[in-house]
């Protein structure tokens, strides 16, 4: 038996009643390969990293299935990809049989991906800074008292560079009159 | 000037995760760059073997749109 993770994003405009329609030709079909499915739910409406087809957002579902040949498979993704509403699907195989998904559970996540596709950008926006600053803080105490002897000696080398660079000016000038004097004087 | 080298070590074998799930883009966007680039090994320290599921992991995030190809685009 071979196990197989299919995600595909359907149209984000869509509600909830077009998005069983799709779910239920999607079933349909499996039925008609003769794929078992195992889990087949919505994982919820998140920002698309890219655009496709100008949408910014998609609806996220997510399906598990079983099949002992793999005739049917080139066709299933034809299927995929030929279904309009069906922006983008992705069939990945898997080692071991997935867990099924209690109807419970499937609602409870669902209700929490609807929570977090509203609020999401703005979760990971406030936890994103808070790693970078721990990553940082871990840094620093792992090697302050080489860092402080660092900065110290690069503003000394910078101190050292300007003055010869200005005397290196000076000097250049000097030399520029001398020379136009001596112009001068033939 | 003596430098103390920082200890690299694989994130995986660390926190003993065996495989990686291209789902899960909160642990991949730890090995890309704000370009979204994959991080060279030598930067990450990560196993050869995790590395090479991990490129997977993110090359299969990109095709279904979790992770970006190029954050460029998105910037502007």
């Amino acid at each position: 038996m071979r196990y197989y993770e299919s995600l595909y994003i359907v149209n984000p405009n869509f509600e909830q009643d077009r998005l069983d329609e799709v779910m239920k030709t999607v079933t349909d079909k499996m039925g008609e390969y003769g794929f078992s499915i195992i889990n087949h739910r919505l994982w919820g409406k998140k920002r698309l990293a890219y655009a496709i087809q100008k949408h910014k957002y998609g609806s996220f579902i997510l399906l598990h299935f079983e099949t002992e040949t793999v005739e049917n498979l080139n066709q299933f993704q034809r299927f995929m990809i030929l279904e309009k509403p069906i922006l983008r699907n992705q069939t990945v195989v898997l080692d071991t049989r997935p867990e099924v998904q209690k109807e419970d559970e499937i609602v409870d996540e669902s209700k929490e991906a609807v929570a977090s596709s509203d609020s999401g950008s703005e979760k990971l926006e406030e936890q994103k800074p808070e790693e970078e600053t721990k990553e940082v803080v871990a840094e620093e105490s792992g090697e302050t008292g080489d860092e402080v002897v660092k900065e110290e000696a690069s503003i000394e080398k910078e101190s050292v560079e300007e003055e010869i660079s200005e005397t290196v000016e000076e000097k250049v000038e000097e030399t520029v009159e001398v020379e136009e004097k001596e112009e001068v004087q033939e | 000037m003596a430098f103390q080298s920082r200890r690299k070590f694989c994130y995986f074998k660390e926190n003993s995760i065996k495989e990686v799930d291209y789902k899960d883009v909160k642990l991949l966007r730890r090995f890309v760059n704000d370009q979204g680039k994959i991080m060279p090994r030598r930067v990450t320290g990560t196993s050869s073997k995790m590395h090479r599921k991990l490129v997977r992991a993110i090359k299969q995030a990109r095709n279904i749109a979790l992770m970006p190809y190029t954050n460029i685009s998105t910037e502007s």
